[in-house]
């Protein structure tokens, strides 16, 4: 009997942070853990999927602001999209065999940039337990990666299909983490988590497509963000005690940004999670979470 | 369909044996309650016996799982057969919550 | 009280194209037993079958239509007008709502079985769901006619355009909504049968549009899985699965294939036929 009372009743809450999809968006996580850190509010293990692996990551590893920023500035640019043109009229007409190692902009930069960001860091560098979802390309499964080099892992998650070319790892082929759980609470319960922060963003939906491909990626939208609803419904009722869960209200255009939206971005994250405080406040001073 | 427990350091070990369906997974609700509620808070379900699982009896499991969790411990699942584990991945069940193919392992898997 | 209260049973047939021929081997069993379906619902290829059954066509009826509704012959023209425009949205204005493949084939084998009946034709409620193309929100059809839901439901994206139902363009249920057991729920039933299948992915991806094929097919997975995980804990009564397994490869349009899938689904049924029985059994003894 002793032993559950420590468990249950006097000890610190399990605080997750759980960073969904949401390509540069991602970034407003940031503003949330700033408010997390003013509050004093201990997190227990990061989880990210997609976009929102590398905020995760930089989180867990300890970054400061400064750093993230610069991370995401020079990651998200609009040079990243040079030869996508290109690429997509010779996969269409067959002059260069699309395979499943495929996308349409070439990743040499990308992964350049992150390793800059990354290096060689390993999740056992994490401060906070790390944990970053992929999906395996072949059964579409999800995978959850928590140990090894980090860069991997991150550019696994963040290969959006057709655009980004999977990566291997090991002996299985891995694309965005968004395909099978694009806001992965479910991590954060199988490890324990009591109270789970979860910032997700929709994917933006068009009224008007001008091309095949945009119809494609509306697809993939559609689907993906159906996937979001349900995994989260399912995820909700699978919870004994709370998700909080955070929509930051962005314009769903923000793709590469420049370095005055930024600071908006950082903002909106914060404002975000400040909405929530009164409830989180009261959450984690309660002993019991029924 | 038959409930046996035993128990190994303060892990109860809940073996069944048989079908958990609509019709047997009210009793399989209770058991795993009346375990928590004597303090067993970390429980481990011993699957190697079940050879059919349906949508109730997973809510049951479900129900388990999260009323262990609320008192501080955890509930796993050890040895599901093949037809079972089918219909537990399909109902999402691995992605929250820890499934072991061996007794053993589950049990260890408390330890840390 | 887990035992469904009453003795309402539904039978939701999700998508998976010819592999959805299985429920009528589910069908034949139910009928085998004297099991009466209170609800249909059907998904994308499922809806073909939910209807059939729904306006009380027996077994073999249902079979026969089957061969007539499922032929090559749906796929064969292509919308040259719409594909014109996909490939030079610059010279031929592009229009999102494109479909590679004529629907005129399909509508005359589709009106050929069905003519111009509606929904208050069938002897069984039925439900038929499709997505609404630019939102992707479910939709649920229950009214109207008949062939104007199938087009909906099946039409599969880039395959067949988008079907216009009302104020909403709609494409596959399986966008949002692979196996339609919530509806069932809404509707109050407490027994559902869930007969669903999963879309094998391709092995070797040679091409772009074969990358978005499988994609898609991924993604159809994954949504089906979530959807079930969601719904089966939001029931309260309950759902039994029937889940055929097929060792041969079955294609989309592989119709030679029907008796091998029909046959698969009589022996996924048959495996859940005696807790079924149980389970009718509890409210016939109270």
């Amino acid at each position: 009997m002793a032993m559950n009372l420590i468990e249950a009743g006097a000890g610190r809450k399990k605080v997750a942070l759980v960073i969904g999809s949401g390509g540069a968006k991602c970034a407003a996580a940031l503003g949330l853990w700033q408010v997390l850190q003013e509050e004093g509010i201990q997190v227990s293990m990061a989880v990210g999927s997609s976009g929102g692996s590398i905020y995760a990551a930089a989180i867990s590893l300890g970054f400061d602001l400064n750093t993230a920023e610069q991370l995401t500035l020079s990651l998200w640019t609009r040079d990243l999209m040079e030869g996508y043109a290109t690429n997509l009229r010779r996969a269409m007409t067959g002059e260069v065999r699309f395979t499943e190692s495929s996308g349409l902009i070439d990743d040499g930069p990308l992964t350049e940039r992150l390793k800059t960001a990354f290096g060689t860091t390993s999740f056992s560098d994490a401060h906070i337990p790390l944990y970053i979802v992929s999906t395996d390309f072949y059964t579409g499964e999800s995978v959850v990666h928590n140990n090894g080099p980090v860069l991997d892992a991150i550019r696994a998650s963040i290969a959006i299909p057709m655009i980004i070319p999977p990566w291997q790892v090991g002996d299985r082929l891995l694309v965005d983490g968004a395909v099978s759980d694009p806001l992965p609470v479910d991590v954060a319960i199988k490890e324990g988590a009591q109270v789970i922060l979860a910032m997700g963003f929709e994917l933006p939906v068009r009224k008007r497509m001008r091309s095949y491909t945009a119809v494609t990626t509306h697809l993939n939208s559609l689907y993906m963000n159906n996937i979001l609803k349900s995994t989260f419904a399912f995820h909700n009722l699978a919870h004994h005690a709370e998700v909080v869960l955070l929509l930051p209200e962005l314009d769903p255009a923000i793709g590469a940004f420049s370095a005055e939206q930024f600071p908006e971005v950082i903002a909106e994250g914060a404002r975000s999670a400040r909405e929530q405080l009164p409830y989180l406040r009261r959450l984690l001073s309660q002993t019991s979470l029924d | 369909m038959e409930i046996t427990t035993n128990y190994q350091d303060q892990v109860a070990v809940v073996a069944v044996e048989g079908s958990i369906d609509a019709l047997t997974s009210g009793d399989v609700s209770a058991h795993l309650a009346g375990q928590i509620s004597q303090g067993y808070h970390h429980m481990i379900l011993d699957l190697s016996q079940v050879e059919y699982m349906s949508s109730a009896g997973l809510r049951a499991i479900m129900e388990g799982l999260k009323t262990s969790r609320q008192a501080g411990g955890d509930l796993r699942l050890a040895e599901p057969q093949p037809g079972v584990d089918k219909v537990l991945r399909m109902a999402g069940f691995p992605s929250i919550m820890k499934s072991y193919s061996s007794l053993a392992e589950a049990a260890a898997s408390f330890k840390d | 009280m887990n035992p469904p209260k009453n003795n309402r049973l539904a039978l939701v047939i999700g998508s998976g194209a010819v592999k959805c021929a299985a429920a009528l081997g589910v069908w034949k069993v139910l009928n085998r037993a004297g099991i009466k379906v209170d609800l249909l619902v059907g998904c994308s290829g499922g809806s073909l079958f939910a209807t059939t059954m729904a306006l009380g066509y027996s077994v073999d009826e249902c079979i026969e239509l089957t061969q007539r509704l499922w032929n090559r012959s749906i796929t064969r023209k292509r919308d040259t007008r719409s594909f014109l425009k996909a490939l030079l949205p610059q010279v031929f204005k592009f229009d999102e709502r494109f479909g590679m493949i004529d629907d005129h084939a399909m509508f005359k084998n589709l009106r050929a079985v069905f003519g111009e009946r509606t929904f208050t034709d069938t002897v069984v409620p039925l439900y038929l769901l499709a997505t609404d193309f630019y939102t992707g929100e479910p939709v649920v059809l229950d009214r109207g006619t008949l062939v104007y839901a199938l087009r909906a439901s099946i039409s599969v994206p880039f395959i067949w355009r988008p079907w216009r139902i009302g104020e909403r363009f709609l494409i596959d249920g399986a966008v949002s909504n692979p196996l339609p057991v919530d509806v069932a729920i809404r509707e109050g039933v407490e027994l559902i049968l869930a007969v669903g299948f999963e879309t094998p992915a391709p092995r070797r991806i040679k091409s772009i549009s074969r990358f978005v094929f499988h994609l898609n097919s991924v993604m159809t997975n994954n949504l089906y899985r979530a959807n079930f995980a969601f719904h089966n804990l939001a029931h309260h009564a309950e759902i039994i699965t029937v889940l055929p397994d097929f060792t041969q490869q079955v294609s989309l349009f592989d119709t030679q294939h029907i008796p091998y899938v029909i046959q698969q689904g009589e022996h996924a049924m048959e495996q859940q036929l005696p807790y079924l029985q149980r389970l009718l059994g509890e409210n016939h003894s109270s």
